[in-house]
């Protein structure tokens, strides 16, 4: 291809321009909106108009009022528990999609995964009614004998967000694992079977490690997702289910401070680049670079 | 056969829970575009298509569907040129390249509300009032990544001599362009148009923070969805799923096979 441009002017010029295309459409759909954004974060608010003198009052706010580093610290701790239950639903779902053989394995793996693609303002509304007083959880609870009556427990708080959330991202933790089981070595496993390792002790001292960079990729997608998610909380998390995304989001709607949600989107931004460099830190492999 | 050891069945109903809290939420709606719901309880003995007659009475709704069609179809054209040009031009080459990908991916790894935001102030302050254009616009930057990625990994998969067997018979650049590599490449450009499309046809966080008077359908979706559906939602959803299962098939055949070959080589 680096032979084609010199042959006819027409194409000389063509591909001028796809150079010029190649660098200036990320720059100015990607990186300039991003940078206009953090430099927002420096503005302030005078009665509804944006102040444009540099200031660090957004972030001083951030940090000192008693509202949002509460907030901030409980949606990142929320976020990690979603992380958690979805990598305990999604593993053993995944080692059991290893067990199976061949079409079957990618069939079921279709499966488990093609909820992803449904709408997700759907499924946002039917878990809502699931969770909900009336709801199917409740019913099933009620009916086993585990509750005397329905319970409010899921209903419009932080626990409806975290299962919510948990439901609509296991998928996210499926792949990744699956991915990293499945390029485990059958030989490694064989070879641990003929020296006479129970295959429990297979499973700890075989499996498990070498399928922890997949678990770390899952974990921070799903971490990743969960946090930047505005529209459960709103949906399920009612007036008590308050998390980072939502103040967000109503600083560019009913609060109107854009530049203070710039200054709250860079602190999400930082603790987003934090998971995913620990994901991708952990989620190699050792010794391969895949 | 020896009977299935014990931990064989506790992983098997693990993933059928899975599949069943997966399931569930799709599960509701469909059944209730079929059936009458009251109060939790569904009753199985009158099964009805009225749900679907009043779908197709619902203007605003089919509006908003149009609007979705529009938007997904402008953002796959543009994502599947600009991202296939990104990746003919980065393949291959070195300078610039890893820094240019990342950006590329940004919007992508980054949280919908981040990117989102980002491009809302971008249209302010370059004077671009909100509307169809700004959405088409924030679709594309953040399913770029995804085409970019599909077609560079096919041009990486493809061997080189096929393009100097080309210029060694006397092809000029764009006849390898055209004959060689484009149809080479088109069965992945297919497969990221699917993947772009099913990403613009769901996009809701972004839609919300960049669209103007006309909104998607998950945007008027998630809008009804404070005062509750009206039950011909119900149908509308069951026919968005059938349609989204067909994609996903669609999407499978054009990308998967040829991927697992290379990957057994």
């Amino acid at each position: 291809m680096s032979r084609a441009g010199s042959t006819h002017s027409a194409e000389g010029r063509l591909s001028q321009l796809v150079t010029v295309l190649a660098f200036a459409l990320p720059v100015i759909f990607v990186l300039v909106p991003l940078a206009i954004f953090l430099v927002y974060s420096f503005f302030g608010v005078d009665q509804g108009t944006i102040v444009y003198a540099p200031t660090l009052s957004n972030y001083v706010r951030f940090f000192t009022d008693p509202i949002f580093l509460p907030v901030f610290w409980n949606t990142i701790v929320l976020c990690v528990s979603v992380a958690v239950i979805c990598i305990l639903l999604a593993y053993p779902a995944a080692y059991f999609l290893t067990t199976l053989k061949g079409r079957w394995r990618y069939a079921l793996l279709m499966l488990l995964l093609v909820p992803l693609l449904m709408s997700y303002v759907i499924k946002i509304y039917a878990i809502r009614s699931i969770l909900g007083l009336n709801g199917f959880l409740n019913k099933a609870l009620v009916a086993l004998g585990i509750l005397d009556q329905p319970s409010t427990l899921f209903v419009f708080n932080m626990n409806a967000i975290l299962l919510t959330l948990s439901l609509l991202l296991i998928p996210f933790a499926i792949l990744p694992i699956f991915l990293s089981l499945e390029r485990i070595p059958q030989t490694l496993l064989r070879a641990s079977d003929d020296l006479g390792a129970s295959s429990l002790q297979t499973f700890l001292r075989i499996t498990l490690p070498l399928s922890l960079p997949g678990v770390a990729s899952a974990a921070s997608f799903v971490f990743v997702l969960a946090i930047g998610d505005f529209l459960t909380p709103q949906m399920v998390g009612g007036i008590s289910g308050f998390t980072f995304g939502r103040i967000l989001y109503s600083q560019f709607g009913t609060a109107y401070n854009w530049p203070f949600g710039a200054a709250l989107s860079v602190a999400l931004a930082i603790v987003v680049i934090c998971a995913i460099l620990v994901g991708e830190r952990f989620g190699r492999s050792r010794g391969t670079s895949v | 056969m020896s009977a299935p050891r014990p931990s064989t069945i506790f992983l098997a109903a693990i993933t059928a829970l899975v599949a069943v809290l997966l399931y569930s939420p799709l599960f509701v709606p469909i059944v209730s575009s079929f059936f009458t719901i009251s109060h939790g309880n569904v009753d199985w003995s009158s099964p009805t298509l009225s749900t679907y007659v009043a779908l197709a009475g619902n203007h605003e709704i089919l509006a908003a569907l149009r609007t979705t069609l529009i938007v997904g179809l402008c953002t796959v054209v543009l994502s599947v040129v600009s991202g296939t040009l990104l990746a003919l031009y980065y393949h291959g080459r070195r300078f610039g390249r890893s820094y240019l990908q990342f950006i590329i991916f940004l919007p992508f790894l980054m949280p919908p509300i981040i990117s989102g935001l980002a491009l809302l102030i971008f249209f302010r302050e370059i004077g671009l009032e909100r509307s169809l254009l700004t959405v088409v616009i924030g679709h594309t930057v953040f399913v770029l990544a995804i085409v970019y990625r599909t077609v560079l990994m096919r041009l990486q998969s493809m061997s080189r001599t096929l393009v100097e067997a080309s210029y060694d018979l006397g092809a000029t650049g764009w006849q390898t362009f055209w004959r060689i590599i484009l149809p080479n490449l088109s069965s992945a450009m297919v497969g990221g148009a699917i993947l772009a499309f099913a990403l613009s046809f769901d996009e809701t966080m972004i839609t919300i923070l960049v669209t103007g008077t006309q909104s998607t359908l998950p945007v008027r979706l998630w809008a009804m969805m404070r005062l509750g559906f009206s039950p011909d939602i119900n149908a509308l959803v069951a026919l968005i799923l059938m349609f989204t299962v067909l994609l996903c098939v669609l999407a499978a055949r054009f990308l998967i096979p040829r991927q697992m070959a290379t990957e057994r080589t």
